[in-house]
C-alpha cells in the first residue's frame, strides 16, 4: 500500500497528463468517428448563435462575390420558369403529370460558420431539426457539391464538407464516362482527387465531372469540377485525376440542403440485394 | 491578486483573437496561426504544473468548441503545458530563474525565447497534425501543414513579443 501512494505521488504529474489527455482524445475520436451529441460543436445552441452572429458580421465582407452568384443563378432559373415560356398548346383541362414525380426539395441555408484549412472541414448551417433537416442529407451550392450533414441541432447543423478526409463522394467523367470516387487529400481546397477510373480508359483533360447520384443523397449529374490532370497510381492500373472544384469553399456561404423524396424507397429496395455467398 | 485579474483578461484576450480572427484567416497551403500556445508559455515560472495543464485543457477545450476541432487545442495544450517544466529545467540560467521576470523574449532574452518556446511549440503542434491527419501514408501532409503553420505562428508570436510585452522591460 506504501509503495503504490509512494509509486502515485512520483508520477502524479504524468498520471493527471495522461487523463486529460484521455479525455481530449475520447472527445477528439467520439465526434469523428461516432458523431452523436452536438455538445461541444458550433451547432449547439448557445455557440450556434454566437457564430451567427460573428457570421452576420464578417457575411458583409463577401456580399459583393455571393450576390454576383446568385444573381447568375437566378438569371438561369428565370429561364426555366414557366410563365417565360410561349406556350403552342392551350390545353383546356388539367393533366395530372404522371410523367415527371419530384424527386428532391431543396431548403435554402447560409453557411454560419467554416474552414478549409485544416485535414477534415466541417461547415455550420443556420437550419436544423426544426427544418425538418436529418443526417446523411445531401448539402449543394449553385456550383457544386458541397458536402452531406454530418450532425443536426435544432436550430443548426454541421455539414461534413467535400474537404475531408473520407468524403467518398461517386462521381462520373464527363455525362456518360466512368465511375469513380471523389476524395480531398488535404492539401489545397480548390482541388480534389477522383480515384478508382481504370487507366486503360482515356480521360481527357478539361471534362467535367459530375455527380453519379447513385446513393440518392446527391441528385444525379450535379457538376463537381473540371480534370486539371491525372497520373498513374504506382502499382495499380488506375489512374489519379486531379479537379478543380467547381465551386470555391473558401467564399461559400449560401447553399441548399437536398431532400431526397424517393430515398426511402430507394434504400428498401437496395436492401433487397443478396449478400455475397462465402 | 492583481496578477490573477490580469492573466484571466489575457485568457480572454486568448480566446477571442484565436477564435474571431486567426481561425478565421485562410491563408492557404495549409498554414493556421496558433497562438494559444504563447498563453501557456508566459505564466509566470513558480506556475504549478498541474494549474498549467488544467489552464491548457480549459483554453483548449473553449477554442475547441468554436472551431469543430472537438479536443484537439486542448490535448495540444496539455501536451505543451506538460512539457514546458521539463524543459525550462534543462535551459536554466546558472543563477536559476528570477522569480521576478517572466518568461517572454523580453525578459529572458530573444536566444532564450526561442529556442525554449521553438522546442515547445513545435512538439504541441507535431501532436496536433498527428492527430488531426492520424494517417501514417499522408505524414508529407502532416510536415507540410506543420511547416506551414510554425512559420505564420512564429510571424504573429514574434510581432507579439515586439510590441505587447515589451513594456515590461527591467535593467
Amino acid at each position: 500500500m506504501q509503495n503504490l501512494f509512494a509509486f502515485l505521488r512520483r508520477f502524479r504529474v504524468f498520471i493527471f497528463f495522461t487523463a486529460l489527455q484521455f479525455i481530449c482524445l475520447f472527445f477528439y475520436v467520439q465526434f469523428v468517428a461516432y458523431p452523436k451529441s452536438i455538445f461541444l460543436s458550433t451547432a449547439s445552441g448557445v455557440n450556434g448563435r454566437i457564430q451567427k452572429w460573428e457570421g452576420g458580421l464578417t457575411n458583409h465582407f463577401l456580399l459583393e462575390e455571393n450576390n454576383r452568384k446568385l444573381r447568375l443563378e437566378n438569371a438561369q432559373l428565370r429561364k426555366r420558369v414557366f410563365v417565360n415560356f410561349y406556350k403552342h398548346e392551350r390545353p383546356t383541362h388539367r393533366i395530372k403529370d404522371t410523367l415527371y414525380e419530384q424527386e428532391y426539395s431543396f431548403v435554402p441555408a447560409e453557411i454560419i460558420h467554416s474552414s478549409s484549412a485544416r485535414r477534415n472541414n466541417y461547415f455550420t448551417i443556420n437550419i436544423g431539426e426544426i427544418q425538418g433537416i436529418k443526417k446523411n442529407m445531401a448539402v449543394i451550392s449553385p456550383n457544386g457539391v458541397v458536402g452531406i450533414i454530418f450532425k443536426v441541432g435544432k436550430h443548426f447543423s454541421l455539414v461534413k464538407s467535400v474537404l475531408t478526409q473520407d468524403i467518398n463522394l461517386d462521381v462520373i467523367v464527363g455525362k456518360d464516362g466512368p465511375h469513380g470516387l471523389l476524395k480531398w487529400d488535404g492539401y489545397n481546397p480548390r482541388i480534389g482527387i477522383v480515384t478508382g477510373v481504370s487507366s486503360d480508359l482515356n480521360i481527357k483533360k478539361n471534362k467535367a465531372i459530375y455527380t453519379l447520384g447513385a446513393s440518392g443523397i446527391f441528385p444525379k449529374g450535379l457538376k463537381v469540377g473540371t480534370i486539371v490532370s491525372k497520373s498513374r497510381v504506382e502499382d495499380q492500373a488506375l489512374w489519379k485525376i486531379e479537379v478543380l472544384f467547381s465551386e470555391d469553399y473558401r467564399t461559400l456561404q449560401s447553399v441548399y440542403v437536398v431532400n431526397s423524396l424517393l430515398q426511402k424507397e430507394l434504400k428498401s429496395l437496395q436492401l433487397e440485394i443478396p449478400e455475397d455467398p462465402e | 491578486m492583481k496578477n490573477i485579474i490580469s492573466y484571466s483578461a489575457l485568457f480572454g484576450l486568448f480566446f477571442c483573437l484565436q477564435v474571431f480572427i486567426f481561425n478565421r484567416l485562410e491563408i492557404g497551403f495549409g498554414a493556421q496561426i496558433f497562438i494559444l500556445p504563447l498563453f501557456l508559455m508566459i505564466l509566470p515560472f513558480e506556475t504549478n504544473v498541474f494549474g498549467l495543464m488544467t489552464l491548457g485543457f480549459l483554453l483548449g477545450i473553449s477554442v475547441d468548441a468554436f472551431s469543430n476541432t472537438y479536443g484537439l487545442n486542448a490535448s495540444s495544450l496539455v501536451l505543451f503545458a506538460y512539457l514546458r517544466p521539463i524543459v525550462f529545467e534543462s535551459f536554466r540560467p546558472r543563477e536559476g530563474y528570477d522569480p521576478l521576470k517572466i518568461p517572454t523574449a523580453s525578459d529572458m532574452g530573444w536566444d532564450w525565447f526561442l529556442v525554449v518556446f521553438g522546442i515547445l511549440f513545435v512538439s504541441s503542434l507535431l501532436w496536433y497534425f498527428v492527430w488531426e491527419i492520424f494517417r501514417f501514408t499522408e505524414i508529407l501532409l502532416v510536415l507540410r501543414n506543420l511547416f506551414m503553420s510554425v512559420l505564420v505562428s512564429a510571424v504573429a508570436i514574434g510581432v507579439s513579443q515586439f510590441f505587447f510585452f515589451n513594456g515590461r522591460k527591467k535593467k
